[in-house]
């Protein structure tokens, strides 16, 4: 693991970002203040369901949404503020690359591995032909795939493959942040295990800084550092991995974990003791308002105090959870289970 | 009530219990399933039964021929795919070569089915309560006040939150969850015996997952329904399912309780699967690899069809075809080194 030095500045620093999409009555806040650093040689995984805008913000750190508010910094650089010729240049370096949950799809059909792996150096105006050969040979050999490869099509390889193939393509035009959107969703879980396994030592031997857009949090278990979980645009809570796994400082995370099938069944909770016993019910008027916990409409634990939206507070090294009952939910959760006896089903 | 002498189908609810075993719902006998026209056999020899009550999971990697083998059960095979050998009996009866009429009267009434996309299965344009209505009222025969009635009880059954609402809404208004429920309870509809959901919480958040598999335990619980489940996640499996069956390239390769399965794994390949399955627990660990690649669809291969990629193969299991041989209560395994034990002990 490669702990972040203390007061290097990260390489990625998101600053307070709101996101809209859309505009009029069709204008819909997919991203509240949103702040995030990540520091080179570091795996950050992003957690949160469908609609929590986990890519919405990857779109965002790679310039295809524009911030409504805040800032992007890419290595000290306000790359969000960049405009037209300028923010070409900067997408055209490949600093930051992404990598897209479904291969067969976000590669293009027609052109063979070697031409999707060279196209990025393509772009970015490298013409010698023979650097290009020897770059996208190398980038197949750091992920495990050999020259027989190089004449195939996305078609006529299989699914783990391709999924390398497309790190592959990001990797040849030595980035310096990778963002893996649901990487490993499609793959079943011998390719997976092998393509986090990949992007585990490529942090170590390039140095690179990733971003693992996940909803399996038992896989990120194994590889990432830092946890980030998102709930409804809003970061609910951030921490190392070994910390937030073990006691989960938000309801949510507590859920998302709860949630997760498992082979052994040795849960601190069920996902019945964290979710609304009735959710029917309204709860409090003044939790379904405007200013309200985002969570609270879904938290079993909510009270008056819940209509405000917490603000993200660190709470150990870094470690920070937006949650104004973070310290007493644990408890109401077992008084709970003791009043109805185990709630688990099996 | 008339007698329709056109239907070759006895009557399966009036029959009672079949005679091939208490409560047996599904049983498919050395199951051949060829594909490209017949040109290679993607599932060979499966059999396997599912009993009233009883969830059984089919798990193993993509091509291992378990949507094949749940296709053939529900007599939905792809084009150029066809039973080749064996059978599959639906309580007691045998539908193996039943004609496309009879079929569609066994869906739905006696068969239930949900699948990966449930989007792609329901008419964009119609609502959903509609859409459940239809069934109601064609399979059924109910008037059109009792199809809402019953449409809103089972909405409210597979737990939909608000049932009266959702009945109105149209599929894009209902998140992906929701669309699943919707494709359960019309699967549901007709008091089927077995529901057959293949990988129907792939698509789904964890969260939501968790919900869609109590939904299955509880219609188990309630209504003595049968369920064959398939995925390629083995934790999903262990945590829903009575009973395991392992798939590895067309065949099966161990089944079991899911007790034994996960605590006493016999076969290298189910033992292979526990090791790279997601545990779920949260602490930093290894992430191991099966080396090597399954063989392609339709290959021959004599003896042990793992044996290339497993890492405790000896030449015997390359000698010849390997008997699936029992190991336990229920616990069969298809391996020589099972085979060996049974022999010495």
């Amino acid at each position: 693991m490669t702990a972040a030095p203390a007061g290097a500045p990260p390489l990625l620093a998101v600053e307070s970002v709101d996101v809209t999409l859309g505009r009029g009555w069709r204008a819909n806040q997919v991203l509240s203040g949103v702040d995030l650093d990540v520091w080179p040689g570091e795996i950050v995984g992003l957690v949160g369901e469908t609609g929590s805008g986990k890519t919405t913000l990857a779109r965002t750190v790679v310039g295809l949404v524009t911030p409504r508010q805040g800032r992007i910094l890419l290595d000290g650089l306000p790359i969000s503020a960049l405009r037209r010729r300028a923010r070409r240049a900067e997408r055209r370096g490949g600093h930051v690359q992404l990598v897209f949950q479904d291969p067969l799809r976000s590669l293009d059909p027609d052109l063979t591995v070697a031409e999707i792996v060279a196209e990025g150096l393509t772009i970015r105006g490298e013409a010698d032909r023979g650097q290009i050969r020897r770059r996208v040979t190398a980038a197949l050999d750091r992920v495990g795939l050999d020259a027989t490869v190089l004449e195939r099509t996305p078609g006529q390889i299989s699914g783990g493959q391709r999924q390398r193939v497309s790190i592959a393509r990001a990797l040849a035009v030595e980035p310096q942040l990778l963002i893996c959107d649901e990487p490993v969703s499609a793959l079943d879980a011998s390719s997976r295990n092998y393509v986090l396994r990949l992007l585990d030592e490529l942090r170590t031997s390039l140095g690179l800084a990733i971003v693992i857009i996940s909803h399996d949090l038992s896989s990120l278990a194994g590889i990432a550092d830092r946890i980030v979980v998102l709930y409804r645009g809003r970061i609910v809570e951030d921490g190392p991995v070994e910390r937030v796994f073990a006691t989960p400082r938000h309801p949510y995370t507590a859920l998302l974990m709860a949630s997760g099938p498992s082979i052994g069944h040795d849960r601190p909770f069920s996902p019945q003791q964290l979710r609304r016993a009735e959710p029917n019910s309204p709860g409090p008027a003044q939790l379904a308002g405007p200013g309200a916990c985002v969570f609270a409409a879904r938290c079993p634990f909510a009270g008056e105090v819940c209509a405000t939206q917490p603000a993200l507070t660190t709470i150990g090294e870094r470690w920070s959870v937006a949650c104004h009952r973070s310290d007493q939910w644990e408890a109401l959760a077992q008084s709970a289970t003791h009043q109805e006896g185990p709630a688990h089903a099996r | 009530m008339a007698i329709d002498n056109r239907n070759p189908l006895p009557d399966l609810a009036a029959r009672g219990r079949p005679a091939g075993g208490a409560d047996e719902v599904l049983r498919l006998d050395d199951l051949h399933v060829s594909v490209h026209d017949g040109a290679a056999t993607a599932v060979r020899g499966v059999s396997l039964v599912v009993r009233a009550g009883e969830i059984v999971g089919l798990v193993g990697e993509s091509g291992s021929g378990k949507t094949l083998t749940c296709r053939a059960a529900l007599g939905v095979l792809p084009a150029g795919c066809a039973v080749e050998r064996g059978s599959v009996s639906f309580a007691g009866l045998d539908v193996t070569s039943l004609s496309r009429r009879d079929w569609e009267r066994l869906h739905g009434d006696h068969l239930g089915a949900v699948f990966q996309d449930p989007a792609s299965y329901l008419n964009p344009v119609l609502t959903v309560g509609g859409q459940l209505t239809e069934v109601l009222r064609v399979k059924l025969g109910l008037g059109r006040r009792a199809a809402h009635r019953r449409a809103v009880d089972l909405f409210e059954a597979v737990g939909l939150r608000q049932p009266g609402r959702v009945f109105h809404q149209i599929p894009a208004e209902l998140s992906g969850g929701m669309l699943q429920r919707v494709m359960i309870a019309i699967a549901i509809s007709c008091g089927p015996q077995l529901l057959v959901a293949d990988e129907p919480t792939t698509a789904l958040d964890v969260t939501i997952q968790a919900e869609v598999l109590e939904l299955l335990q509880r219609l188990r619980d309630e209504r003595g329904l049968a369920v064959l489940f398939v995925s390629h996640d083995l934790a999903v499996i262990t945590e829903l399912c009575d009973r395991i069956v392992v798939f590895y390239a067309g065949e099966i390769v161990e089944s079991g309780s899911a007790e034994e399965i996960t605590r006493r794994p016999r076969h290298p390949y189910t033992q292979a699967l526990l090791r790279v399955a997601s545990v779920g627990d949260f602490r930093r660990r290894e992430l191991e690899v099966i080396a090597g690649q399954p063989p392609r669809v339709g290959e021959d291969i004599t003896g042990c069809r793992f044996a290339a990629r497993c890492p405790v193969a000896v030449p015997q299991c390359w000698a010849g075809p390997v008997r699936s041989v029992p190991v336990g209560d229920e616990h069969q395994v298809r391996c020589v080194h099972a085979l060996r034990a049974v022999v010495t002990s």
